[in-house]
């Protein structure tokens, strides 16, 4: 009972970091039909600026989020401005944003590469190692941060996307463009704005994941390979689902990690987006398309 | 009268398609009622997705009370009063009627102008206040029909134009619909139906325009143009054959 405990602890704790960096890809996904393959390599890049941020001026990884994020935001903007804009409307829309997202992993993948090498990165704070006892069981004090600070970001998602205007507007395009955009809603601020806001996400789950989990360039295409079956369970475009779909997805793993070890975890996974994909491809929250 | 809106030649079409619409020509007046009516493929929907600036047009000149105002922002042309009901179902399925009413009024910031837009709305669609808390998704057609129409008069619009307002409803629905857009004069709207069923779409306008293969082919008091020989032969088909030949 008290390994099933600690395992379902373990689990919840990495779903809260699993659930905020699958909110950006599915709020992007939700707002412009874009598929982001890049997601998770902006996450890497948020990373490094993390571990360069707290190497050389040592910026807690987790006070730098005050960094990534905004500068994220900027980016995310810029990439939508400079890339996304002209296609959008286009015929083939969708297949064009799937290439042009993979194009982008593989440029931030190869300029990292190119800067920093590829050697195993990570920033050490001190809580990293830490872990808070209660009786029998334990809690990462590392992860725990994390898990907290995610459902804090996450919070104020919600919020800013349910009591502002502008968050109303993001919902509405979401919910059906065309009627966001008969009712006035400038949708292409409101594409702008979101891609800026899945990039900041993005860049405050890179700050977490700097201290949690090793990383490398090339370490994203396991990350958007996890964060795609998390939202595929959730419904795409859902961010309650990704939310849900993260947790699921992190719990299952730890008790397969649990059972099995360690290497069988991402078959979790993906066994979650095979089964998924076979008997509710619409996902939890997701709803049909007939196309 | 005084004229509202005037397109004088313009084109469109979508990506990089042929033209949908080739060299329209219209003229809007204030305070009138108009019902386009035409085959299917005409160019009914696109006109309206034109005037509206969800499509830009390739070529022509659209002036709004005389400001040219072709390739503007749908967003920019709600502010000025043009305002559009697509064809098909636009309700925000996750948000009630009420938060889909104050969609409508999104451009508006004046909250006493939203409650008193939203008891006129309520007044017009009794049922919606009765679904207020329900979610748009799982509203019937008709009542979906009701909210975007409500929607719109959120913005008190000066052209409403509405693309085939009883697609898809039961007959006794589609007629309380008509009645609605009929009553919409009164409130000193200009209206722009698009109606495939052309004898209810013609009995509530005023003004009966006829397009075919993209270009307005005449028009006429709405009483009494479904009885001109042209109509006829239009929709079986005769004029088609005569442009066709005539392009040989």
């Amino acid at each position: 009972m008290t390994n099933f405990l600690q395992v379902l602890i373990l689990g919840l704790i990495l779903g809260g970091v699993y659930a905020l960096m699958a909110s950006g890809l599915t709020l992007l996904f939700g707002v412009m039909r874009v598929v982001n393959l890049a997601h998770a390599a902006f996450m890497i890049l948020a990373a490094y600026i993390a571990f360069f941020a707290f190497d050389i001026y040592q910026v807690d990884p987790v006070v730098s989020i005050a960094i990534t994020m905004p500068v994220m935001f900027a980016l995310g903007v810029g990439v939508y401005l400079l890339l996304f804009r002209r296609i959008e409307g286009t015929e083939r829309y969708v297949e064009m944003t799937v290439l042009m997202t993979f194009g982008l992993a593989l440029t931030i993948e190869g300029l990292l590469t190119f800067f920093f090498t590829g050697i195993f990165r990570s920033t050490r704070p001190s809580y990293a190692t830490q872990s808070f006892f209660f009786a029998d069981l334990f809690l990462p004090k590392g992860q725990a941060i994390a898990t907290g600070v995610s459902i804090a970001l996450l919070a104020m998602l919600w919020a800013f996307l349910t009591f502002t205007k502008t968050g109303t507007a993001v919902r509405a395009t979401m919910q059906n463009r065309t009627a966001a955009e008969i009712v006035g809603v400038n949708v292409r601020r409101i594409s702008a704005i979101s891609f800026g806001m899945g990039m900041a996400l993005a860049g405050a789950a890179g700050s977490l994941l700097s201290y949690l989990f090793a990383f490398f360039p090339s370490r994203h295409w396991q990350w958007v390979a996890i964060l795609l079956s998390l939202i595929v369970l959730g419904g795409m475009g859902s961010l309650k689902g990704a939310i849900l779909g993260a947790l699921t997805l992190a719990v299952a793993s730890a008790f397969v990690t649990d059972r099995f070890g360690p290497s069988w975890s991402p078959i979790t996974f993906y066994l979650a987006l095979f089964l998924v994909l076979m008997f509710r491809p619409q996902g939890l929250f997701g709803k049909v398309v007939r196309i | 009268m005084t004229s509202l809106l005037q397109l004088s030649q313009v084109r469109a079409g979508y990506g990089v398609g042929p033209d949908i619409l080739d060299t329209v020509t219209l003229n809007i007046e204030e305070g009138r009622s108009y019902c386009i009516i035409g085959p299917n493929g005409a160019g009914k929907s696109t006109l309206l997705k034109v005037i509206c600036g969800i499509l830009a047009p390739r070529d022509g000149e659209v002036l709004f009370r005389g400001a040219p105002v072709g390739g503007m922002r749908p967003d920019e042309l709600l502010r000025i009063g043009i305002c559009y009901v697509p064809q098909e179902r636009t309700v925000f399925p996750a948000m009630t009627v009420r938060e889909n009413l104050m969609m409508g009024a999104y451009s508006i910031t004046d909250r006493n102008m939203i409650q008193t837009r939203m008891q006129r709305v309520i007044e017009m669609f009794p049922i919606l206040g009765e679904r207020w808390a329900q979610l748009g998704g799982t509203l019937s057609g008709g009542e979906q029909q009701m909210v975007t129409l409500g929607r719109a008069l959120m913005v008190n619009p000066t052209l409403m134009m509405i693309d085939e307002p009883s697609l898809g409803l039961a007959p006794q629905v589609a007629d309380q619909i008509f009645a609605t857009i009929q009553g919409l004069g009164d409130l000193g709207i200009t209206v722009l139906l698009v109606e495939q069923n052309a004898h209810k779409g013609l009995r509530c306008a005023d003004w009966g325009i006829v397009l075919d293969l993209g270009t307005n082919r005449f028009e006429g008091p709405a009483t009494g143009i479904l009885e001109d020989p042209r109509i006829r032969e239009l929709y079986l088909g005769t004029t088609v054959a005569a442009t066709k030949e005539s392009d040989q």
